[in-house]
């Protein structure tokens, strides 16, 4: 099993860790709400996991164009990963024609440490244009797809409860399909493969994942302790920089509002008992995070060898 | 540039021609796909119920008169992906769409139906669904690989972004854009929720729950900075309230509230764009009504020469709900600054 860490910074760079002890160490408050919620999953993860050798760091946004920095932090971050002799991963988020633009120099400073240092570089696309991108300008840096293109329903609200469920609320058939990836038909798994792409990252979903089907050509990643639940071009949090009628517009410019704060809603209103199921609000992305049940699950995927790399994110991944 | 509208039942059909419609699109549930699966499996991104079409023959005899009237019809098969076993199905109904309800067009958003659709030699032009998040140019190239004759941009993309798209496209694909009626919050092609009746939309159900800010980095929130982000939460409900048709409400003179780009027609036009979406395959026919007759106002008006600023005038006047409007979060070309000189010119109107 090969572990990734997702850093925020060249001094958050390491190859050895605890879960927990990363979590508290990170950019959150060692005393938030998030951290003891899920101060259960770390546990886990440390109990079952020990002290983690990551091979592999990885840094960049999945989420948000205008978290897209310029090259220095990439540089920074580079340097440090070269000096620890670890392998590197770059994220992208969905974009516009404008973040294309402020992708390309990024991609060309990981082609050139590439070259450097004689290792490969994946980028992780989520958005089919980064991906022509790659293929057609810098063919040489490794796709991986994102998470953000399997488009398995992962909401919390309802589908943690769909496995467990004697209601009849949902046919068992839906239930299955519901567990499934877009990865399970040969043909696409065919055509990402022609496309150079031998590598996807998936969610942890909440009504579990079933990647039975999935060829075992292409190399499978999951993320933990956080999923994404939907992300949006009208930021919360960019609103705090407007006038009312100015605020929420798809793709407006920000000052990283996001970055000081985020947003708990406890599902209060939940017509069914899970009524203090939590979903973060960080920026303009909903997240939920992994319950005790949903890690043992992936654990029981990784010691069967399907999934053969997890991407730990110590806090709400959303920074720039 | 085209007027788009849905439909769900051949009795909506004249009065949508009449009316100004000069394309259709809709849905269809069959019973097979029905019983196979139910609950938040949907075929194409509608309850089963009231969504589209419910019997092949009804379809058949809606896709006839329409080519009769001269109007092309597009069918959807939009969900955001397929899983194996429901492939076999899906390919089975495509089929039976081309070749024995002659549909013009299937609108897709999983890039793996796409490709089968091509290795199947489908004869229906190929549309991407808006689901499929195409919002920049190299998606859209991306997408040209698929054989398809048309890309749906997503409502998040805003004026300048479609003139640079089409600029960059012109000539290659056809992109249709978004016009009238249902918002939706988040990146419709990211958005990983059901809308099951269990529990409704995500979305409009957040201002339910109970809600408390946290600062990171260690650092706790002051009393003014959460007086803030609490304003500026309550914005965000207002903001949500208006793309859910101002909570499912329907003006005094019965005209549906709704995201909106009428004002933008003018500029949509001089831009290229090849299609207008009104959105609400599974509203009722009173909405359609009103909506294409909006939107074909305008429309013939911008044909015939009419300017920018009175087309704007007209618009807001059809709306004939000035507060709305004027909240800003109704539109869906929202955040386009107008031409300096016609920003002046409108406030002197104002």
């Amino acid at each position: 099993m090969e572990w990734t860490l997702h850093v925020s910074q060249p001094g958050d760079v390491r190859a050895d860790f605890l879960p927990s002890e990363c979590a508290r160490q990170s950019a959150s408050s060692a005393d938030s709400r998030i951290q003891k919620t899920m101060s259960v999953p770390f546990r886990l993860m440390d109990e079952v996991y020990g002290r983690i050798h990551a091979s592999r760091i990885a840094f960049g946004t999945e989420f948000c164009e205008n978290l897209i920095g310029d090259p220095h932090p990439l540089t920074a971050v580079l340097a440090e990963v070269r000096r620890q002799g670890l392998d590197f991963t770059f994220l992208t988020p969905y974009v516009s024609d404008r973040g294309i633009a402020r992708l390309r120099p990024l991609f060309a400073v990981l082609l050139t440490h590439a070259e450097r240092v004689g290792r490969p570089m994946e980028v992780v696309f989520n958005d089919w244009g980064v991906l022509r991108l790659l293929r057609r300008e810098f063919p040489e840096l490794e796709p991986v797809q994102g998470r953000l293109l399997n488009k398995s329903l992962r909401d919390p609200r309802i589908t943690g409860l769909l496995p467990d469920s004697p209601s009849g609320l949902i046919q068992l058939s839906t239930t299955a399909a519901l567990k499934q990836t877009n990865l399970d038909s040969s043909g696409y798994v065919q055509l990402l493969l022609e496309m150079g792409v031998g590598r996807v990252e998936l969610d942890n979903l909440p009504q579990g994942l079933d990647l039975e089907a999935v060829p075992p050509e292409l190399k499978i990643g999951v993320y933990v302790p956080f999923g994404f639940v939907a992300t949006a071009r009208a930021c919360m949090a960019a609103g705090l920089g407007y006038e009312a009628a100015q605020k929420f517009v798809h793709g407006a410019s920000c000052k990283q509002e996001c970055q000081t704060h985020h947003l708990i809603y406890t599902y209060t209103n939940s017509p069914f008992p899970n009524r203090d199921q939590e979903f973060y609000l960080k920026g303009n992305t909903y997240f939920y995070g992994h319950t005790d049940k949903m890690l043992r699950n992936i654990d029981a995927h990784a010691l069967e060898g399907r999934i053969d790399r997890f991407m730990f994110q110590p806090h709400l991944p959303m920074w720039n | 540039m085209k007027i788009l509208a849905p439909i769900k039942s051949h009795d909506e059909l004249e009065m949508l021609v009449e009316s100004g419609a000069e394309e259709l699109y809709c849905g269809i549930t069959p019973e097979e796909w029905q019983q196979e699966y139910s609950g938040a499996a949907w075929l194409s991104r509608r309850s089963p119920k009231g969504g589209g079409f419910e019997s092949w023959s009804e379809l058949r005899k809606t896709v006839d008169d329409a080519h009769r009237a001269g109007l092309h019809v597009f069918i959807t098969l939009n969900a955001p992906f397929y899983t194996t076993a429901q492939m076999d199905s899906v390919v089975k109904i495509a089929h039976r769409l081309d070749d024995e309800i002659g549909a013009d067009a299937l609108i897709i958003a999983d890039p793996n139906l796409l490709l089968r659709m091509r290795q199947e030699k489908i004869r229906a032009a190929l549309h991407v669904s808006s689901v499929a998040a195409a919002l920049n140019s190299e998606a859209i190239r991306f997408l040209l690989d698929f054989g398809v004759k048309r890309v749906v941009l997503p409502r998040s993309v805003g004026l300048s972004e479609i003139e640079a798209i089409v600029n960059a496209v012109r000539g290659e694909v056809e992109i249709e854009t978004f016009i009238l009626n249902d918002g939706c919050a988040f990146e419709e092609g990211f958005c990983s929720t059901t809308h099951h009746h269990a529990v409704g939309a995500f979305c409009t159900g957040l201002s339910g729950m109970d809600t408390e800010f946290e600062g990171v980095a260690g650092q706790d929130l002051t009393y003014s900075q959460t007086v803030k982000l609490k304003r500026n939460l309550l914005d965000y409900w207002k903001y949500i309230w208006y793309l859910n048709g101002n909570g499912c409400s329907t003006a005094p003179n019965g005209l549906p509230y709704g995201p909106c780009g009428l004002c933008a027609i003018k500029d949509l036009m001089r831009i290229g764009v090849d299609s207008l979406k009104i959105v609400g395959r599974e509203s009722g026919p009173f909405k359609k009504l009103a909506s294409v007759k909006m939107v074909a106002d305008i429309v013939r008006k911008a044909r015939a020469g009419a300017d920018r600023l009175y087309l704007i005038e007209r618009a807001r006047s059809l709306r004939n709900t000035q507060e709305h409007c004027d909240a800003g979060f109704m539109c869906y070309y929202r955040g386009e600054s107008p031409v300096p000189e016609e920003e002046a010119l409108l406030e002197q109107t104002a």
